[in-house]
């Protein structure tokens, strides 16, 4: 495999990414990333699309949120060019007709919830997908979208899309480990390196620490102890500093934080970004500039 | 609960890894903001109430012994945004080839001479095109003394000026070969043979095919190295093909393994290793080695110097898919030989290792560099000994090389030409 090195974004891009520089608070952004990447997910499903391109999409999106402001640009197109560009660089190339009319329907089914009356999630009307006419102008419109997106992700990032995926490095750990054999742990770790990539660890941390903060929450959960005296720490073994694990499984545990409804719907509202700029507006108060710094 | 530390923001700790010298304990430190969170956490959502409480901190934290394969932090690029072309001042044209105009420029801020490629763009119905991602992936992932060194790709004002900066080198292979009053000498080519091989060897090794290796794709600057580039048609061999396999509108004419001729539609490293045999023959020929006008002249002209394919030299032709509407020519014994009747008998099997029939039985480039021609001698000659020719790419004189067809055409573009110039002109006024 390459032994180029995977990019990972820099410690005052860390401490300042241009989302909260334009006021967004830290926990929207990190719920807007999450979301991004879950619409990429869906996108990637009705898509029938190789998961590793799905993957990458993720990462790329992540990455391109510490150089670009959410206001900039909506999470919904740069999520679909991360999958149409992802889907290239792993050599399972998309269709643009079809990403568009993916999009088209992940849109529409947004709008769908956002104005369906009832105030709760479970009793609303039927969503019924209206597909698009080829002579308006949402075709064009989105597939300019699209490629713009493609384009601002590429340049942004300097054309440096090098991605690595953490899977075979888990195989790799786990065996070391001597935990191959337990199927509860390698489905959990996978698991958890999956919902990983809605996190943006991907975009800060080099993937070794990623799994062994993967298998540490695993042997935790399922009560197996490994070595973890001062003297021997399996971790260590890996490469992997303990604060950063650990920094690693907070990522990862905020995304199972429950969103009350109306968090969910102004996340929904905030797919583009004319929402996110309305939800800026509405919202620019002393209290938010110093939220998240 | 303040004795737990609870996620923290990577920044707080990742001071860690960008400044090299500092020994602070890796005291968890967390914003009271970031604990608050975690309090809040839903306790019936499964995975939190596993949170671990964080082992007791050493009395004396050491960095982790970084092993060689997981680099420190420090060592990863960062996120950076592409520049703009205007940090260049455009000096000449280079050529212009299929995919693009290759430019002479200076960087503005350090003076340095870099070569400008410009990728072609317009009327791209797909979007950023594939072939453009592989090629510059290809060039960043190849980091190799023998392969052109990427330094940055840079955009223009509009979306379709894209540029790959790579680092200047003086010569072609192929114009040098045509402007040399002599050829190489044996001892030269030993060296620039060995550096190609390394090269390729290098490439093979990342699971990456160039796909086009001719001499016009091979650099080589004053100092007698060798840097292969143009990684236009490469691609990463592991991956998935598509339906219909991978293209059959690879490496240029000339120097196309009969596989790819016989309409393979899988092939491997092996393609590169004829390319290399055909670029062997003709650093000791000075003109290329097939110089074919067509698909079925270029397979007769391989079938008479090498002999027609039999099943014992190449068990799987007549499964290719070519292979029934030719007719092969009568036995016939192999004319290497006379061809090259000046090049020892190990200069001759390494030849006829890498212009191999059987794609399974050609030499890899890593055999090949340990073939023992390399050894006897005349040895390779260091490159410092090389001497140094003008170079045609900076302008230093005109030339004039034979034409070779390109891969798959050569499409002359000048509108790109002169859109360069009229924003470099604008620029510099
Ligand atoms: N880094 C470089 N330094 C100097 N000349 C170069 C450089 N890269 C390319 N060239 C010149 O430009 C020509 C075309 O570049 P290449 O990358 O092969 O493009 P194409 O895909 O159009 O063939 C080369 O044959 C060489 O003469
Ligand atoms: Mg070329």
């Amino acid at each position: 495999m390459s032994t180029a090195l995977y990019p990972l974004a820099s410690l005052s891009q860390i401490e300042k990414t241009p989302s909260r520089e334009d006021g967004i608070p830290f926990e929207l952004e990190e719920d807007l990333r999450a979301y991004g990447c879950k619409f990429i997910h869906e996108a990637g499903v009705l898509l029938k699309q190789k998961q590793v391109a799905v993957a990458t999409a993720q990462i790329l999106f992540q990455r391109f949120w510490y150089v670009t402001s959410m206001k900039q640009f909506g999470i919904g197109d740069i999520g679909m060019g991360a999958l149409y560009l992802a889907s290239k660089l792993e050599e399972c190339p998309i269709r643009m007709r079809e990403l568009i009319n993916v999009y088209d329907l992940l849109l529409q089914r947004v709008s769908h919830r956002l104005t369906s009356t009832s105030s709760s999630l479970q009793h609303r009307p039927e969503f019924k997908y209206i597909p698009m006419s080829y002579f308006g102008s949402t075709f064009y419109d989105l597939k300019d979208a699209l490629v713009v997106a493609e384009m601002q992700i590429l340049k942004r990032l300097g054309f440096n899309v090098h991605v690595v995926l953490p899977y075979g490095t888990l195989v790799n750990y786990l065996r070391v480990l001597g935990l191959t054999s337990r199927e509860d742990v390698c489905t959990r770790a996978w698991g958890y390196l999956n919902d990983a990539l809605q996190t943006p660890v991907y975009a800060l941390y080099p993937v070794p620490t990623i799994v062994s903060a993967a298998i540490f929450l695993t042997t935790r959960h399922l009560g197996i102890s490994l070595p973890s005296s001062p003297e021997n720490r399996w971790w260590e073994l890996f490469d992997a500093e303990w604060e950063d694990v650990w920094s690693v499984c907070g990522y990862i545990m905020r995304l199972y934080r429950e969103r009350d409804v109306k968090t969910q719907k102004s996340l929904w509202g905030m797919l583009t970004k004319k929402g996110v700029r309305q939800w800026l507006e509405e919202n620019t108060s002393s209290d938010s500039n110093t939220q998240g710094s | 609960m303040s004795a737990t530390p609870g996620p923290s923001t990577p920044s707080k700790k990742r001071s860690r890894w960008d400044a090299d010298e500092d020994n602070q304990p890796p005291e968890p430190q967390l914003s009271s903001k970031r604990r608050a969170k975690s309090k809040s956490a839903k306790s019936e959502t499964p995975p939190v109430q596993t949170l671990p409480h964080a082992p007791p901190g050493r009395p004396e934290p050491t960095h982790p012994r970084h092993s060689i394969f997981v680099p420190p932090r420090t060592l990863h690029p960062t996120l950076t945004p592409s520049r703009s072309v205007y940090c260049y001042e455009r000096l000449n044209a280079i050529e212009e080839g299929s995919y693009g105009v290759v430019f002479r420029a200076r960087d503005k801020q350090t003076g340095e001479i870099v070569a400008l490629k410009k990728l072609k763009l317009d009327e791209e119905k797909h979007g950023f095109p594939i072939t453009a991602l592989r090629e510059i992936n290809a060039l960043m992932s190849c980091k190799h003394e023998n392969v052109v060194n990427i330094r940055e790709v840079v955009v223009g004002d509009t979306l379709t000026q894209v540029f790959i900066v790579m680092d200047f080198i003086e010569h072609d292979l192929k114009t040098l070969l045509t402007v040399m009053p002599s050829p190489f000498l044996q001892s030269e080519i030993k060296t620039l043979l060995l550096q190609l091989l390394s090269a390729v060897a290098y490439c093979h090794e990342r699971w990456i095919l160039h796909r086009d290796l001719k001499t016009s794709n091979l650099l080589m600057n004053n100092r007698g190295t060798i840097k292969v580039a143009d990684f236009g048609l490469a691609r990463r061999y592991g991956d998935p093909v598509g339906v219909g396999g991978l293209t059959q509108l690879v490496v240029t004419l000339w120097y196309r393994a009969p596989e790819i001729l016989l309409g393979a539609t899988t092939y491997s490293t092996a393609v590169d290793m004829w390319s290399v045999g055909c670029i062997f023959a003709e650093l000791i020929l000075k003109e290329p080695l097939f110089q074919a006008k067509g698909e079925i002249e270029l397979l007769s002209m391989i079938f008479k110097l090498l002999g027609p394919p039999t099943s014992t030299s190449w068990p799987d032709y007549q499964s290719l898919p070519l292979a029934k509407t030719i007719t092969l020519p009568p036995q016939q014994p192999p004319q290497l030989r006379q061809k090259f009747p000046y090049l020892t008998a190990a200069g001759l099997d390494l030849l006829s290792r890498l212009l191999t029939y059987d794609p399974e039985k050609r030499i890899s480039a890593r055999e090949a560099l340990q073939h023992p021609y390399f050894s006897e001698s005349p040895l390779p000659k260091h490159p410092d000994l090389f001497g140094s020719f003008p170079s045609a790419a900076a302008g230093e004189k005109r030339r004039k090389p034979f034409d070779s067809p390109s891969a798959p055409a050569r499409a002359a573009d000048y509108k790109l030409l002169t859109e360069f110039d009229a924003y470099a002109d604008a620029h510099n006024a």
